[in-house]
């Protein structure tokens, strides 16, 4: 591997752990901002998790000038505008991103039409436009799964032409993520299990996959322990804080891990499955998993196997034959499957979502081969592979 | 002192290496498109009059192609009659001697981040794919294998292919042996 080549970035800060709110008006004085926006999404304000974001702020005297809290699921062009001429006219000039992928993603667009100006954000559409830092931004996750706390990346729908922008630069990374395990102690079940295997699988395509790394390695492995010792103590424990903060920090150093190594098939299955059939990420994430490991497996075997240290502890990893530990990785991986599906029902096949039909795996298998994460698959996917895998998730 | 004359020389050599192999590449994409049902079928979703661009940063060398329909390439030299849709950017010209010397796979060149694609993901996805098949044509199996992700199991030369494959595989060959250190 004297070829071998890697790039790896992280400029985010993190702050994480208890009371880590109550850093959020320091670290926006340390960057001048005085006059901060709140960017969020019905929800978050229903389950009250703003109050401790404001309260934190005006207990140091720092005004949350304005909040916008009606980002749709799948944020558009449209709201990005109406989001920016709020900002412009309060004079803000921070931007805080309360809540899951959406909200994040909502923010990092209106960060770049305040930062370059104009109403158009598709005029910055692609990779490598934006030539200067933006505003200050901060990103309060609210989900323990997407990591897009951490990523460069925004999708945005153009409503009028009905495609997904795409948005890149390492501009648009966040100054500062904050992790707060008040921010996910209310999600519910099958959402915090969803959400974990979609981490869970940031980690385990980061560390298969074409561009894996020493640097990234270390985030994913470490994620995946998180994980594997956290997820199911949570399921049983809602209200454990110690384990909600394991998957929140789970969360972030996967979303790290795969940032800079990208993901693979699972997550092109998922894209497909999810513009389809509208199933949720996570959903799909912890659904397709082990179906495309074991499609993987002889391009991966030794990472894979690696893997089993992490899922299952040293004890097991040392009785398992070095030649057995991939098949151990998939086992261990169902495993905790089945026991989310007896705590929450996480589906585990398509048919067990009861929202696909058979005859739309082809539609899906098409569209997964578009997908650019396919690129990065270890092994190249064929269309009749990927109908394959699809037919062994079936059922 | 030695160092001082022979790198200029390496340095023209992997540029006129680069260029050859684009012409190569060009005319073979051309070529493959007009033969093979599994290319046609990957270009066919691309959209009519789609110009694809191979270039290295900032102003090397560079392929067009465009697809001129139902599966069909046409190869345009290095001059592209508007601007183009899809281009697939080498951030250096030794990263496009790297691949085109078959050293590194063209996926592996993304995931290591040695180009950049400005356009559309799924039509860049989809000239990877067309990439690997062709290189497959025009290569030995051996080179082959080190080039793409998996050398296709039931892989059938077309009959018109095979006496410029030939060709092309002795460029190709000559240049990997000197060029391995
Ligand atoms: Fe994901």
């Amino acid at each position: 591997m004297s070829h071998k080549y890697y790039e790896f970035f992280c400029p985010v800060k993190v702050i994480a752990g208890k009371a880590a709110l109550e850093h959020i008006p320091y670290e926006l004085t340390g960057l001048a901002a005085k006059r901060p926006m709140i960017v969020t999404d019905k929800g978050v304000r229903a389950a009250g998790l703003l109050d401790p974001v404001i309260a934190a702020c005006e207990e140091s005297g720092l005004e949350i000038v304005s909040i916008y809290d009606d980002v749709p699921p799948d944020s558009s062009t449209s709201v990005v505008r109406d989001i920016a001429g709020i900002y412009r006219q309060e004079k803000c000039d921070a931007i805080i991103a309360v809540g899951g992928g959406s909200a994040i993603d909502t923010g990092k667009a209106v960060n770049i039409l305040v930062s370059e100006g104009g109403d158009d954000i598709a005029r910055y559409s692609g990779a490598g436009i934006l030539k200067h830092p933006l505003k200050p931004f901060f990103v309060v996750p609210t989900t323990a799964g997407t990591g897009s706390e951490v990523t460069a990346v925004a999708v945005i729908t153009d409503e009028k032409k009905g495609v997904k922008l795409p948005f890149t630069s390492s501009f648009l990374l966040p100054n500062a993520a904050i992790i707060d395990p008040r921010m996910t102690l209310t999600l519910p079940p099958h959402i915090t299990a969803a959400t974990a295997m979609d981490a869970m699988t940031h980690a385990t395509e980061a560390f298969t996959c074409m561009a894996k790394n020493p640097l990234s390695d270390a985030y994913a492995t470490a994620a995946i322990k998180k994980i594997s010792q956290s997820l199911l103590n949570v399921m049983d424990n809602p209200k454990d804080t110690e384990g909600r903060l394991e998957l929140a920090q789970a969360s972030t150093m996967a979303g790290i891990a795969f940032s800079n190594s990208m993901v693979g098939l699972v997550h092109s299955l998922g894209h497909a499955t999810g513009a389809i059939c509208h199933l949720p990420h996570g959903l799909c994430m912890s659904l397709y998993l082990p179906y495309v490991l074991e499609y993987n497996l002889e391009s991966i075997r030794e990472p894979l196997g690696e893997l089993l240290l992490y899922l299952e502890g040293p004890e097991v990893y040392s009785a398992t034959p070095a030649s057995r530990r991939a098949e151990a990785t998939i086992s261990a991986i169902r495993k905790l499957r089945d026991q989310l599906y007896k705590r929450c029902q996480l589906p585990r096949t398509l048919k067990e979502t009861g929202k696909v039909l058979e005859n739309q795996l082809d539609h899906i298998a098409e569209m997964a081969l578009d997908d650019g994460s396919i690129m990065f698959n270890p092994k190249e996917v064929t269309l009749e592979d990927a109908r394959a895998v699809l037919r062994r998730a079936w059922a | 002192m030695l160092l001082k004359r022979i790198q200029p020389m390496v340095f023209q050599a992997r540029r006129l290496y680069v260029d050859i192999m684009f012409q190569v590449m060009g005319r073979a994409l051309q070529a493959v498109s007009e033969v093979d049902e599994t290319v046609q079928n990957e270009a066919r979703a691309l959209p009519q009059g789609l110009l694809f661009e191979m270039m290295v940063m900032p102003e090397g060398p560079r392929l067009i192609v465009e697809h001129i329909g139902d599966g069909y390439f046409h190869y345009h030299g290095d001059s592209a009659p508007r601007p183009v849709d899809l281009s697939i950017q080498f951030k250096h010209i030794a990263h496009a001697f790297l691949v085109l010397s078959f050293q590194e796979k063209t996926s592996e060149a993304f995931a290591n981040d040695r180009m950049l694609v400005d356009g559309d993901v799924s039509y860049a996805v989809r000239m990877t794919r067309v990439l690997n098949r062709l290189e497959t044509f025009i290569l030995p199996k051996l080179i082959a294998e080190r080039a793409v992700k998996e050398y296709p199991a039931s892989l059938h030369l077309p009959e018109k292919l095979i006496s410029a494959a030939r060709i092309y595989l002795k460029v190709a060959t000559n240049f990997v042996e000197t060029a391995r250190p």
